[in-house]
């Protein structure tokens, strides 16, 4: 049963994903993501990190997915669906993506990957919390500079002069 | 049980969906979407290798959660800038985009 949760799940990330990179219309693409994005939630949900997958569906979903929408619509009239959305370099980058995949499943194939077995070990959020707190209190300081300086430039690059 | 394998497996697909979406997509919010995508396969893979791996300090999960905000603060950059281009030359494709050229 649990099983055929993971297979749903992994499905849906790929028919998505797919989707997301091939749908003609941007904002059919951008929906598509939201709901790739969904499904890996719930894989985090299934790898039993349920604080990362609320903050995926929070963060990306609540927060990325939306400014998509946004910059889409206030980039009107592109999402015609009579203007070709592909570049010529179609074949090329599809031959080169395959091998790329190709290679990557090679050298994990190697690795002898499928005998692990998931630990019973599990990170709750109170350990979660406590570690941004104290072993990892400098990167999340810094993290919050980065965001703020993010926030600041695009005030400053989005402005009308 | 699931095998660890299959994540790897999941996460290289959607990595290389990124990267062809990234080389084929002339519309440049197209291009940012693709680069969401990658960005998900690499936390797909710290997710699955800190619980395979049994990390009981949730290195893998902190971690992704730095790649998020990350992530996060790079598309709004990235959409900023889509947008004031687009007030200049009134176009959103890659082909279009060759001020550095002149």
């Amino acid at each position: 049963m649990s099983d055929i949760i993971f297979y749903v799940i992994a499905g849906c990330v790929c028919l998505f994903g797919l989707l997301s990179v091939t749908a003609r219309s941007i904002f059919h693409c951008a929906m598509f993501l939201a709901m790739g994005l969904l499904s890996i939630a719930g894989l985090y949900f299934y790898l039993d990190a349920q604080f990362l997958g609320i903050i995926q569906t929070l963060v990306y979903v609540g927060g990325i997915v939306t400014l998509f929408v946004y910059a889409i619509k206030l980039t009107t009239h592109i999402d015609d669906t009579t203007i070709k959305q592909v570049n010529a370099q179609l074949l090329p980058a599809a031959v080169i993506v395959i091998f790329l995949f190709m290679i990557i499943l090679r050298l994990f194939a190697g690795a002898d990957l499928m005998k692990l077995v998931p630990s019973t070990a599990s990170t709750s959020i109170a350990q979660v919390g406590e570690a941004f707190m104290t072993t990892y209190a400098l990167p999340f300081e810094f993290m919050s500079v980065i965001l703020l300086a993010a926030l600041v430039g695009a005030i400053v690059i989005g402005k009308v002069k | 049980m699931i095998p660890l394998g299959f994540y790897v497996a999941i996460s290289a697909f959607l990595f290389c969906l990124g990267i062809f979406g990234a080389m084929t997509r002339r519309n440049v919010i197209g291009v940012l979407i693709s680069i969401e995508l990658i960005l998900n396969a690499a936390n797909i893979n710290l997710v699955a290798f800190n619980k395979y791996l049994g990390d009981k300090t949730g290195l893998g999960e902190i971690f992704s959660l730095f790649v998020i905000a990350i992530a996060a603060a790079a598309s709004v950059v990235g959409l900023v800038l889509i947008i004031a281009i687009y007030r200049n030359s009134k176009s959103l494709f890659t082909e279009d985009f060759h001020l550095m050229k002149e």
